[in-house]
């Protein structure tokens, strides 16, 4: 039996936009803000013709909780465990974008042991916020499987998450001065179980979604995004990847202990919906071998170089410093009057950039693309309006 | 439904025996009521996860209670999980979404959100306190997100509720089970003013007093 697959010269001249010998009329169609596809109460208003989306506007604050303004009526630490919220799925990396800034603002201290112990938690939490994405995306195409899958294998993640840190989602768990509480005694061999594990269930993954065909052919030049573009529009993370932009701050401006690890940046070609997911799968591989190349190597110390109660004092001035999510660059910018609580705090979230390219993906498109596209983006609607 | 819940009691009750065939009829509704919820998908923020966890994913499994076919219309709903914040813009959205399921129709409030508010109860200038200032809430699951368990267990507090609730004597009419108690000497009223007075000291700024700091700020400022 032979299957068609279209090749890559295919996806890169292809013509994507609809046709239709019919005369047709422009009309509206709102998407939103219940809706089970749009990932929570995200709105879009789309202006279609037939079947060809002529336009797609996003229409934001449904979720709007002002965590920003919340942030300047507690001290540092009161703000960390506010950005658990945000983007929920990646809640370690948020909490080490803002722990990164006020450290390197107060000049605070860490050491091996806590930078370890940061990057392999952020590193686990990568897998398991694109476990999630795996399964919803196949359950946005229309297949129930993937989600079992990806879930089931995402619980693993939140048993160790729970041993060492005491919650599932929301962890709150890196802090200024270190990380709240030190490893669990079962968590290597946690680690290692899951790792041994999870690798023998990456085939699985693959023979589900990856060697599909239909899958293949049908996100395969859909949702094209070019680099240009996708600069422009400053998208981050798996999308500006995907584009062909090897832009990763675990290389570019390495934090942590990424300097002393080897991994690789996987880019895609054409930006189209398929090198999204593609550049997704190879970035749990790429953080699987992050992870077995640190948990063998913590290094001894305390994990908490500050005392709980103390006042952290941050030098008056604006201080900016980010981190690579499972969705891009967090950026926190923080304006400080030399007080013990913020003046003003500002995250630049991956998820509000990347989801304005759902613009530049669906215009021309068919409508019944346009699921797949906003599901490739993979967007947390609470982190696009905090 | 509607021919039995509106026209049965009247024709039973006058029979002999009726008032015990009204009791067995009951039972047998409710028993099929609590035994066959349809949730509708709702989730606004990080509570949607752990509800996705708690209904569809491998570890837990709604179905084994009668809940699982997840339904994307409020028309086909009759359970209302509000899983994450509700925020100003959200509400009347909430309320629109409540209104058009038909009845009975259930509300569980999932998580500290949208119970109270939760983490942003203080100091934000969006959030709702509680989605049932909007809408009436039958069952309260609390946590942050709440544990696909503790999920479960509002889940059969709900069930319990409606097996033991409601009678086609007085439709509409719910009996909650009585759950906790107040303490001595104090009443809803004292909580609710205590409340009250809290979110009016937080929302209340002086201007005179927040302009002088901005001000002294933005000289400090002028170096950067």
């Amino acid at each position: 039996m032979s299957v068609h697959v279209s090749t890559l010269q295919a996806r890169i001249t292809g013509e994507s936009t609809a046709s239709s010998p019919l005369s047709t009329e422009e009309y509206f169609v709102n998407m939103g803000p219940q809706h089970p596809s749009t990932h929570g109460v995200l709105r879009l208003v789309l202006r279609l013709d037939g079947e060809t989306v002529r336009e797609v506007v996003p229409v934001l604050g449904y979720i709007h909780r002002g965590i920003e303004k919340m942030g300047e009526h507690g001290n540092y630490r009161q703000f960390v465990h506010l950005v658990d919220r945000m983007d929920y799925l990646s809640a370690l990396a948020n909490n080490w974008a803002v722990t990164m800034v006020v450290e390197k603002a107060a000049k605070m201290e860490t050491n091996d042991r806590i930078q370890a112990i940061r990057t392999l938690v952020c590193e686990l939490q990568r897998i398991q916020s694109h476990q999630l994405w795996w399964g919803v995306f196949g359950m946005d195409l229309g297949g129930f499987t993937p989600f079992f899958y990806g879930l089931r294998d995402r619980e693993q993640i939140c048993d160790i998450f729970e041993k060492t840190i005491g919650a599932r989602l929301t962890m709150n768990y890196i802090q200024p001065g270190g990380v709240m509480f030190d490893i669990h005694p079962d968590f290597v061999k946690d680690v290692k179980a899951f790792l041994t594990y999870f690798k023998s269930k990456m085939p699985e993954y693959d023979a589900l979604m990856t060697e599909n065909v239909i899958i293949q052919e049908r996100l395969r030049g859909i949702g094209k995004l070019s680099a240009e573009r996708a600069i422009a529009l400053g998208a981050t993370g798996p999308v500006l990847r995907a584009s062909g932009v090897a832009h990763d701050l675990r290389k570019s401006e390495p934090y942590g202990l990424y300097s002393q690890v080897d991994f690789d940046v996987p880019v895609g070609t054409v930006g189209d919906c398929w090198d999204r997911y593609w550049v997704r799968m190879e970035e749990m591989r790429q953080s699987v071998r992050i992870v077995e190349q640190l948990i063998d190597n913590i290094p001894e110390g305390k994990t908490f170089l500050v005392k709980p109660a103390a006042k952290i004092k941050v030098p008056a001035g604006v201080h900016y410093s980010h981190v690579e999510t499972a969705r891009g660059v967090l950026g926190v910018l923080l304006v400080s009057n030399g007080k013990d609580a913020p003046y003003r705090i500002h995250c630049r979230t991956p998820n509000f950039n990347n989801l304005w390219c759902i613009g530049e993906m669906a215009t021309g498109g068919r409508i019944g693309d346009l699921v797949a596209m906003l599901s490739s983006i993979d967007i947390v609607v609470p982190d696009i309006d905090r | 439904m509607g021919v039995i819940t509106d026209n049965l009691p009247g024709v039973l009750e006058p029979l002999p025996g009726g008032s015990v065939l009204v009791t067995a009829v009951d039972q047998l509704i409710n028993w099929s009521r609590s035994n066959s919820l349809w949730p509708l998908t709702f989730g606004t923020s990080c509570c949607a996860i752990e509800m996705m966890m708690a209904t569809g994913a491998a570890r837990h499994d709604m179905a084994r209670f009668g809940a699982e076919v997840a339904r994307p219309s409020p028309r086909q709903a009759d359970l209302l999980v509000i899983a994450g914040t509700i925020v100003k813009r959200m509400a009347p959205r909430l309320r629109t979404l409540y209104e058009q399921m038909a009845e009975p129709r259930y509300v569980m409030a999932t998580g500290s959100c949208a119970i109270c508010g939760g983490p942003f109860m203080y100091h934000s200038y969006t959030t709702i306190r509680g989605a049932d200032e909007i809408i009436p809430v039958d069952v309260y699951v609390p946590g942050c997100p709440p544990r696909p368990e503790a999920f479960f267990y509002g889940l059969l507090t709900l069930q319990k509720m409606i097996r033991e609730g409601e009678s086609i004597r007085h439709p509409g009419e719910r009996r909650r089970p009585v759950l906790a108690a107040l303490p001595e000497g104090m009443t809803l009223d004292d909580i609710r003013k205590e409340m009250q007075d809290l979110l009016s000291h937080d929302a209340n700024v002086n201007m005179t007093d927040a302009a002088a700091e901005g001000a002294h700020y933005s000289a400090e400022l002028k170096d950067f």
